[in-house]
């Protein structure tokens, strides 16, 4: 007996998203009528969504995979956009082009991720949220006060584009895709070790250290495996995020509610689950920096003499509805809206049970298998 | 010849606290041998400190020549010594096969691998049924015969047990020792089994010790302690 079929054209959820947003900037006509019916350009605002993604990848990896809870992957977002900015910004000789500088980034904070991890992740998970947290907090600071070599809240601009060529501030489309290739590489890479041999190692040891480690598994080596990745795809985030604004921006831009931001999103999405850090960027970012806007609009046209009662704006509103879905999620569907299929076995053991469990045939076995393992075949 | 595994003086513990004060055994190749001793006395932590995963305070764990006393747990899996730990501690998010893989972690001879993987089926015909469902949806029973083909995938010397009957069926206990004595016997893979079955233990192994708060207070043969008035009154319930 085949294994059902679970992927329409056979292209998984994730893989359809990614080539819906291939073929977005194709047709024009989709741009324009959005951008007339919110006077928002969603190609310009889309990188800065494949931008975090790659953050909520870097984060997922830290905290879904090896389940290490990290508060301050800002941090590492942050050495990203510096190292853009101090490599390729006139303030500093250097000068290197874009494509050096990418992967520069990335080693840079996979590389302070180890020195932070070294001593740091023997301690147990409490502490280590600490840990993180506190390090997010006073690289923000650090950033601010060596004003000699960040330039303080000015920050270091302008970061040169990857090319000359006037069609890149004048069009959206190359740092759109610039952004969703490095977007979709970084997931290919992650769907290869999420099946690969560490990839394992990582969930058996976030399942069970003890038992992990009496398997052979080294966790202090895995731990910084997992954290020297992670901070290393933040790194290329920022690297992304400080060419997009041509600036490293104020430090700011780098503390703790980011953090915390995108840990949200993973939990919204599904901790562990590629498609659930993805859709919980879009979904929380479309509401902060999409949604929001337009209620606003919607709320001033309505009640034209608003002006200056902030509690008729939606903006003073949106993180208490915020609050309130995180709630309601934890509560409802502690799993997230797309958890991996693992995550979803485990939390709703009742529903997982109404497969055949009894007597199998092999038959159902091999079906069962398959469904399992389907995101591999 | 000298034992497989030799363990001299033995000390340790948690944070300020000594467990074990003076742990002396030795299991031979070839040989089953059973720790007893009331809740608490210190069985578990003689087996975590035997392979590696709580440090040496003092004395010595030596194993199949090599000195075992500073090296860290993930290294003794590829020098023969697997642990299958108290409390059936299986992945509950990896399907059945994949617990099963993480067992052969440190190996990388693929075709012995998948030997060993249908050896396991052979044994436990129930892992095989649910291969590709996550661990933790199976039942207490099942769970433990995972945790033991688990920590036989990396095909063991010794196997550390600690309490393999925890809260099974009578059936399933004996139809876990039978395979315990059988690998044993046809393998000669040795065995340093902790149960809170003393009865049960001391039928299945050669000798055992008796442990109380963490000291050994008596070593015998395993018949000769099945016999024991003192045993028999303080761990045999009579
Ligand atoms: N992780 C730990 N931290 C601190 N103390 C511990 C820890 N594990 C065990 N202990 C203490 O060490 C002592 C011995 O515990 P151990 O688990 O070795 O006993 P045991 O003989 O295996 O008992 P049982 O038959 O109940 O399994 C106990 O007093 C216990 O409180
Ligand atoms: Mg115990």
């Amino acid at each position: 007996m085949p294994p059902p079929a679970r992927k329409p054209f056979g292209l998984s959820w994730e893989g359809g998203i990614f080539l819906a947003l291939l073929l977005y900037p194709l047709f024009p006509m989709f741009e324009r009528g959005l951008f007339a019916a919110t006077g928002r350009s969603l190609g310009e605002q889309l990188p800065l969504v494949f931008i975090f993604a790659l953050l909520a990848y870097g984060l997922n990896v830290v905290v879904g995979y090896t389940g290490l809870l990290h508060l301050g992957i800002a941090a590492f977002f942050a050495v990203g956009a510096y190292t853009a900015g101090i490599f390729s910004t006139a303030a500093y000789a250097f000068q290197w082009p874009f494509w050096v500088v990418l992967p520069l980034g990335a080693l840079a904070a996979a590389g302070v991720g180890l020195l932070l991890g070294a001593p740091t992740l023997r301690l147990r998970g409490d502490y280590l949220a600490l840990v993180t947290l506190g390090f997010g907090e006073v690289t923000k600071f650090t950033l601010k006060n060596v004003v000699g070599i960040t330039a303080g809240s000015q920050g270091l601009s302008p970061i040169n584009p990857p090319t000359d060529h006037p069609a890149w501030s004048d069009d959206f489309r190359p740092f759109y895709y610039l952004t969703l290739g490095v977007l979709i590489l970084a997931a290919l890479l992650l769907r290869n070790l999420e099946r690969s041999r560490l990839g394992r190692a990582w969930i058996a040891l976030r399942e069970d250290e003890l038992a992990a480690n009496c398997m052979g598994l080294n966790p202090a080596k895995l731990k910084l495996a997992a954290f020297a990745l992670g901070s290393g795809l933040a790194g290329l985030a920022g690297v992304l995020y400080a060419t997009r604004l041509t600036s490293t921006a104020d430090p700011n831009a780098y503390d703790f509610n980011r953090s915390i931001f995108l840990v949200c999103c993973l939990i919204v999405g599904g901790l562990g689950s590629r498609l659930g850090a993805l859709l919980g960027v879009m979904l929380l970012v479309g509401f902060d920096n999409i949604l929001t806007p337009i209620i606003d609009g919607a709320i001033q046209q309505q009640f034209p003499d608003a002006g200056g009662k902030i509690f008729l704006t939606f903006t003073g509103w949106r993180l208490a509805v915020f609050g309130l879905a995180l709630i309601l999620m934890m509560r409802f569907r502690p799993e997230g809206l797309f958890p991996s299929s693992r995550v979803k076995h485990e939390l709703h053991p009742d529903e997982a049970v109404s497969e055949p469990v009894e007597p199998i045939t092999m038959g159902k076995t091999t079906g069962e298998v398959a469904a399992i393992d389907g995101g591999k075949a | 010849m000298p034992p497989l595994l030799e363990v001299t003086a033995l000390r340790s513990g948690y944070g300020p606290i000594d467990v074990l004060h003076d742990i002396g055994l030795s299991v031979d190749a070839g040989e089953i041998v059973t720790m007893i001793g009331a809740n608490g006395a210190g069985k578990t932590t003689t087996l975590l400190t035997v392979s590696g995963a709580v440090r040496v305070r003092g004395g010595r764990v030596a194993f199949d020549g090599h000195d075992l006393t500073r090296t860290p747990a993930h290294k003794v899996v590829s020098l023969g010594m697997a642990q299958s730990p108290e409390g059936r501690k299986i992945f509950p998010r990896l399907t059945v096969l994949e617990n099963l893989q993480m067992g052969a972690f440190t190996r990388t001879d693929k075709p012995a691998i998948a030997d060993d993987l249908e050896k396991m089926f052979g044994l436990f015909p129930i892992l095989k049924e649910r291969k590709g469902q996550a661990g933790g949806l199976l039942s207490g029973g099942q769970q433990q015969m995972l945790a033991i083909a688990r920590a036989l995938m990396s095909r063991p010397k010794l196997l550390l047990l600690d309490e393999p009957s925890l809260g099974l069926a009578p059936q399933i206990v004996t139809q876990i020792f039978d395979i315990i004595r059988d690998l044993n016997a046809k393998q000669g893979m040795s065995v340093l089994l902790v149960e809170q079955n003393a009865r049960l233990a001391l039928k299945v192994a050669h000798r055992g010790y008796v442990l109380e708060t963490g000291r050994v207070t008596l070593a015998d043969k395993a018949s000769v302690l099945l016999n024991d008035p003192r045993i028999r009154a303080a761990y045999l319930g009579e």
